[in-house]
């Protein structure tokens, strides 16, 4: 059996610890709700362009689906970095890895606010 | 004791992480944890891009929906779930016990976890190819 060492991994830090799993439990809550309300709920289970128009537009589900971008990214992306941490970066590498990660972070969130909006516009 | 530094039989510290033969059983679960997790971030990005034919316009959209509901789609949407329930569970397992509660019964949370993931996926699975 290989000997460990049970100190700490470098580059982890107790916060990204606390919001994966923060971000981890809203995950399963919205993603049961994003389910239940794209698929259960609208007649075509939102696999027609109108009803997907109509469904941006209804109010409170831009909110919901921002904040489950949100998290979800967040949860991923720390997620990847914590695997990334196995395979023992350098420092300087995991400072490289970092700003990649929250550079990929807020481009994604950009993006599904920008998708978002444009979808309300072209309902319109 | 030979360190992971000074052990001569011990890989480098990369190739490590693939070393599937000296791991105890518990490991498994979190092997398992992280390869959900890569498959799941890469089905949330592909989710997040082809979204955008959305704003094309009602054709691509459509054109794109006709493209999914193909076999070959449908099974990688069961991978999908099959992937986010194990992690799911798998994570909700690692938050209580990380927080010290059910820490003596961990290895039957992970059989349930396995369980539950098994049933879900048959149930799932008859759902997605014959509804």
């Amino acid at each position: 059996m290989l000997e460990r060492s049970t100190a700490p991994k470098a580059g982890e830090n107790t916060w990204l610890w606390l919001l994966k799993i923060i971000s981890g439990v809203l995950v399963i809550v919205l993603l049961f709700v994003h389910l239940v309300v794209n698929h259960l709920v609208p007649t075509e289970g939102l696999l027609s362009y109108e009803e997907v128009i109509a469904y941006v537009t209804t109010p409170g589900i831009a909110l919901m689906e921002m904040t489950f971008l949100v998290v979800v990214v967040s949860h991923s992306l720390i997620g990847l970095r914590s695997i990334i941490l196995d395979l023992n970066p350098s420092p300087g590498v995991l400072r490289v890895v970092n700003w990649v990660l929250t550079l990929i972070g807020v481009a994604a969130v950009v993006y599904g606010i920008w998708l978002m909006q444009m979808l309300v516009a072209q309902a319109a | 004791m030979a360190t992971a530094q000074t052990d001569p039989h011990a890989r480098s510290n990369f190739w490590k992480w693939f070393d599937a033969f000296r791991r105890a059983p518990g490991m498994w679960a979190y092997a398992l944890n992280r390869l959900s997790a890569i498959g799941l971030t890469v089905y949330l990005f592909m989710h997040l891009i082809v979204l955008r034919t959305l704003t094309e316009g009602p054709q691509a959209y459509d054109d794109f929906v006709a493209l999914v509901k193909s076999p070959v789609f449908v099974f990688g949407e069961l991978v999908v779930v099959i992937g986010g329930v194990y992690h799911g569970l798998n994570g909700l397992r690692v938050a209580l016990t990380a927080f010290g509660i059910g820490v003596p019964y961990q290895k039957h949370m992970f059989y349930a976890v396995l369980i539950i993931t098994a049933v879900v996926s048959l149930v799932f699975g008859i759902h997605m190819f014959t509804a």
